[in-house]
Order: structure tokens, then C-alpha cells, then sequence
């Protein structure tokens, strides 16, 4: 497994895409929630500030930073999905994932390899969206205490979690599809536009909430809009939070029939 | 005659791939039908046959690229496995690598994947093969005949005992011909096990000691170039007078057949019961001095295009 590793890190870290597109997530995750946090900020000089506060009390500080941060920064998860598209398809249209095999490593071994690079890109973008956070909720927090700082911090798991799940759809896109632009296009298609407005409708037109077991939407649901939309609906918040839990299992269990069926249809292909 | 056609007679042959009944098909095409033959270990194996004949097919099969459909083969006696396959070099249809990496790096991922060769093994083959110069180049800013000399450098990395290779002198100039042509005698001459599916007659011939002959899918023969090029002995004669030379063995009825082409006499025997030197005696004692004698070998283009055409 560590040999597996270490041949993928051959290939990725001298794949300047992927470092150009780590650099724009390195940028994107800061600049969404230090954009947010700038509108709040300008929201609560103004005369209004009184009513701000009780509307959306602090969703940048500590304990809420965690849930707050996590939840812009999951909107941009596309950008990464990007690499992991480009690292399959890469293989197919250099034909490598032929070579690999027949330089000797078995066809599981190609799958295991190309899981590894998904669990990477979901560590970075965890790591990333951490740091974020962190430097946020110091920096609003007029008083962090270890209570405070940490007792959200399960948000960290809970964005893991997403994004590991929503890069293996990414990744299935790719590996289905094996052209990279065509894989791109389907992908953003379904992720952006198809899934969200398909939920919509089931949900508000036809009072239907099959849409939640829909494959982006089981993830999503690990992290519900923040706090202060609670002010808005707060039954459906709460629900909202119950429901992590059971989603926690559905994206567990999306994620083992993501990767068997992967890894089945991998050995049955020809190459 | 590569010597290691001479090391395959001395000692009985160990098969360092047994194909048996090996079946596939794309959709209704038939593309490979029933093979079955054995490679002997330290043989040059060509597998040769038209565009579409399967060649690569069988390849890919071996190197668990493709599936087969029916069938089985044997590495070394066991079934394939990744295992066996980091002890083969192989290079199958095209240069297949990192586009955005250099040689060194491409020839990194193909070490760490199979485990053959090191670092100095890297500079080695880099250098066998004439790329050492642009080693720290992008592959994608590499020629073909680069692309193609890459790939056999990675096929040599770590000096496997097994190498199979498809079209390796494609895109090569006639001095990259040359010396990769060379290299597989070498590499013969020191034990190597070599599996060549090619369409250039001419080379096959002067580096293979087995064939295989594939048209359709089908095998149609194989066996030594040896006895695969030759099943009767053609003696070529000229005499002064090629008209009466002709006549004079028309006449004499010892030969399976006789012609006439380029003002040479074409005597056709059963193989193996030529006598030259009966012949010569015969002309000599009826008048005729021959000026030219000898045993002619079939060219395997020439049975390469019988069998094939048939």
C-alpha cells in the first residue's frame, strides 16, 4: 500500500495542474469565508447592528466558526473535483492505467492507487478548510477558551467526510466517462444544475424528499446551512441537524457501493 | 543464426509461455481462434501476420491488458499474475507515458511499479538506448522514434529474463533498426527470452529462431524459422548455356520439378534429399559445366505471403 503511495506521489507532484488547482482552492476557501465574514463585519458597524446580532449572532466566532466556514467552503468543492477528474482521465488518455498493469501492479492495485489519490485531495481540502477556520474563530473570538474553541470541531470529520464522498462521485465521473472534458462537463452539470434544482422540485412541488437519498445530496446534508438560518425556519433547522447523523451512514454507505462497483467494473474491463 | 537457436536444440525446451486455446472476440469479430502454442525459453519468438491478424491481441492477453474469452496461458508454468509480470520488460502497441514527466521520471514510475532496476540502472538503459542526452525532457516534446526508444528503455530496465515487444522498430531510423536489432542478439546471447510480434519480414528473419504465423486470428504455423521457411530444398544451377541445362535436367526427372527464372535452373526436392554434389556430377558427366550451385533458402516474406494468401 505505501509502495502504491509513493508511485502515485511520482506522478502527482510533478503534475502542475494539480498544484494549480490546490493554490486556487488555497485561495478560494479563505477569500469565500474572509468575503463573508467582511460582509458581517460591515452589517454589524451599521446602525442595525443590534438586529444583525440577533439574527445571526456570531456565526464567525468560536464554537460556530467550525460549521459556519465549513459549510461556504464545501460550496467550492469543484475545484478539486477538477484534479481528481483530470488524474483518471489522465490515465486513459495516456493509456498509463494499461501500463501500470502491465508493468506489474494488478488491476486493484491501479483502483487502490487512484483511492488513495481521493483520500489525499479530500485530506488537503480538510486541511485547507481547518486552517480557515481556525485563523477565523481566533480572530473573532474575543475570549477562546478550550470549551468554546473546540466544541464544534466534529465539523472537521463532517467536511472530511463530505468531501471524500463528493470527489468519489467526481472520481466515478471520470472513471465512467474516461474523456476529460466530457467527465468535467457531466460532472458540473449534474453537481451544480441537474441534482440541486432535480431535489427543488421533488421537495417543494411535489412535496416529495426522495431527493435527499440523491447522490450529492446524501453528503450535503452532513453539513446544513449555519446557524443563523435557523432564525429563518427553525424546525427545519433542527431536523436538519437530527438528520446528520442517519446521513453519516448514507454516505458511508454511498461511498463502499461507489468504490465496489469501481473496483468490480475495473476487473471486468478491458484495458 | 542467433546462438540462441543453438542453446534451444542442445537442451529440451522449457516453455516460457504456454498458450492454450486462447479465444477472443469484439463483438462478432473473431479476433483471435483457438491458439495454442508453446514459446521455448531462450528462443527470439516473432509472431508475425497481417494488419488484424491478432498479434496484439495475443499480447495484450498475456499482459492481462485484455481478457480472453476462452482459454488459458502459462508464464514459467503458473497462470499470469502481477508478480510475473514485474519480472517481464514488455512494451505493447504504443509508447504509453506521463506525458508532463521526463524519461527519468516516466522510468522512476515504471521501478517503483515493478520493482526492476535503480537509479544506475535508469542512467544505463537511458544511455543503451540513446536518450541520455534528453533524459530530463518532457516525453511530450519527445519525437516518435524518442517515444519509441523510451519504451524499450523501460521494457530493459532491471534486465528482465522475458521480454515482450510489439512493433519495437516502429518509428525507428535504419540505424535505430540496426541497433535494436543487435541489442535482441545480444540480449539472446545471454539467456534472454525474447517475443517479438513485428511486420518487417526482413528482421524477423534475421533475429528470430521461432515463428508464429497468425492470419485472421488463426494460427496458421509455427515452430523454428528453420522448418517453418523450409519444406523442400531449392537448388539453384547456371550453366553457360542455361537452355541445355534446362533440357538436360528435365530429362533426367531426378528433381520434384524444374524451372527456369533469370537464366538460373530452379530444381525443387522433397526437403532434405538435395545432393549438389550429384547434380554436379551428373552435368559434368553429360557435357555441361555448371558455373553456380547452391541449396536455396525459401525467404520467410516468400512463405509468409503463401501462407497468408492461401
Amino acid at each position: 500500500m505505501l509502495q502504491i503511495a509513493k508511485t502515485e506521489w511520482l506522478k502527482i507532484k510533478k503534475y502542475r495542474a494539480f498544484w494549480w488547482v490546490m493554490g486556487i482552492t488555497a485561495l478560494t476557501y479563505p477569500g469565500i469565508n474572509y468575503m463573508s465574514l467582511a460582509i458581517y463585519k460591515e452589517a454589524m458597524t451599521q446602525k442595525s447592528k443590534e438586529l444583525v446580532k440577533m439574527l445571526f449572532g456570531n456565526p464567525f466566532s468560536f464554537p460556530e466558526t467550525w460549521h459556519t466556514t465549513a459549510y461556504f467552503s464545501s460550496l467550492f468543492i469543484f475545484i478539486p473535483a477538477i484534479v481528481v477528474i483530470m488524474l483518471i482521465t489522465n490515465e486513459y488518455t495516456y493509456k498509463t492505467n494499461r501500463q501500470n498493469i502491465i508493468d506489474g501492479w494488478s488491476r486493484k492495485d491501479f483502483m487502490i492507487a487512484k483511492l488513495i489519490d481521493v483520500i489525499l485531495l479530500s485530506a488537503l481540502v480538510t486541511l485547507m478548510y481547518s486552517v480557515v477556520a481556525l485563523a477565523i474563530g481566533l480572530s473573532n473570538t474575543s475570549d477562546p477558551n478550550a470549551a468554546t474553541t473546540w466544541q464544534q470541531v466534529h465539523y472537521i470529520g463532517l467536511f472530511a467526510l463530505q468531501s471524500f464522498s463528493q470527489l468519489s462521485l467526481a472520481f466515478l465521473a471520470g472513471f465512467l466517462l474516461r474523456k476529460s472534458f466530457i467527465a468535467l462537463a457531466v460532472f458540473s452539470f449534474y453537481f451544480i444544475i441537474a441534482e440541486p434544482v432535480a431535489v427543488k422540485i421533488l421537495k417543494y412541488k411535489y412535496h416529495n424528499e426522495i431527493g435527499e437519498f440523491f447522490p450529492r445530496e446524501i453528503s450535503d446534508r452532513l453539513l446544513p446551512a449555519p446557524a443563523f438560518f435557523s432564525k429563518f425556519n427553525e424546525a427545519a433547522y433542527k431536523t436538519s441537524l437530527n438528520d446528520i447523523h442517519y446521513h453519516v451512514y448514507y454516505t458511508l454507505i454511498l461511498l463502499i457501493i461507489t468504490w465496489a462497483f469501481c473496483f468490480w467494473l475495473n476487473n471486468r474491463r478491458d484495458l | 543464426m542467433p546462438t540462441g537457436y543453438l542453446q534451444c536444440l542442445k537442451t529440451p525446451p522449457v516453455s516460457v509461455l504456454t498458450l492454450q486455446g486462447i479465444s477472443k472476440s469484439y463483438g462478432k469479430i473473431r479476433a483471435l481462434n483457438n491458439l495454442s502454442f508453446d514459446i521455448p525459453e531462450g528462443s527470439i519468438f516473432g509472431v508475425l501476420g497481417p494488419n488484424g491478424s491478432g498479434k496484439t491481441t495475443l499480447l495484450s492477453i498475456i499482459l492481462d491488458v485484455l481478457k480472453a474469452d476462452n482459454g488459458h496461458f502459462l508464464w514459467f508454468g503458473h497462470p499470469g499474475s502481477p508478480a510475473q509480470r514485474k519480472k517481464i520488460g514488455s512494451l505493447l502497441e504504443t509508447p504509453n507515458f506521463y506525458h508532463y514527466l521526463s524519461a527519468i521520471n516516466n522510468l522512476k514510475i515504471t521501478h517503483s511499479i515493478s520493482g526492476r532496476g535503480d537509479a544506475a540502472a535508469i542512467d544505463s538503459v537511458l544511455q543503451k538506448v540513446n536518450l541520455h542526452e534528453r533524459r530530463n525532457s518532457r516525453f511530450s516534446s519527445y519525437s516518435l522514434g524518442m517515444k519509441q526508444r523510451l519504451a524499450i528503455a523501460a521494457a530493459l530496465l532491471g534486465n528482465p529474463s522475458v521480454l515482450v515487444l510489439d512493433e519495437p522498430t516502429n518509428g525507428l531510423d535504419p540505424v535505430g533498426i540496426a541497433e535494436i536489432r543487435e541489442l535482441m542478439l545480444e540480449l539472446n546471447k545471454k539467456g534472454h527470452t525474447i517475443i517479438m510480434a513485428s511486420h518487417l519480414l526482413d528482421e524477423v528473419e534475421k533475429v528470430c529462431t521461432h515463428v508464429a504465423i497468425l492470419k485472421k486470428g488463426t494460427l496458421l504455423t509455427t515452430g523454428a524459422v528453420e522448418d517453418v521457411l523450409v519444406d523442400e530444398d531449392v537448388v539453384e544451377i547456371s550453366a553457360a548455356n542455361p537452355a541445355a541445362l534446362l533440357t538436360l535436367m528435365q530429362k533426367w526427372g531426378a528433381a520434384q520439378s524444374v524451372s527456369l527464372a533469370d537464366n538460373r535452373v530452379l530444381l525443387v526436392y522433397p526437403k532434405g534429399t538435395a545432393r549438389p554434389e550429384d547434380i554436379n556430377r551428373y552435368c559434368f558427366a553429360q557435357g555441361i559445366t555448371l558455373n553456380h550451385i547452391a541449396i536455396k533458402r525459401k525467404r520467410l516474406e516468400a512463405k509468409f505471403f503463401e501462407l497468408t494468401n492461401n
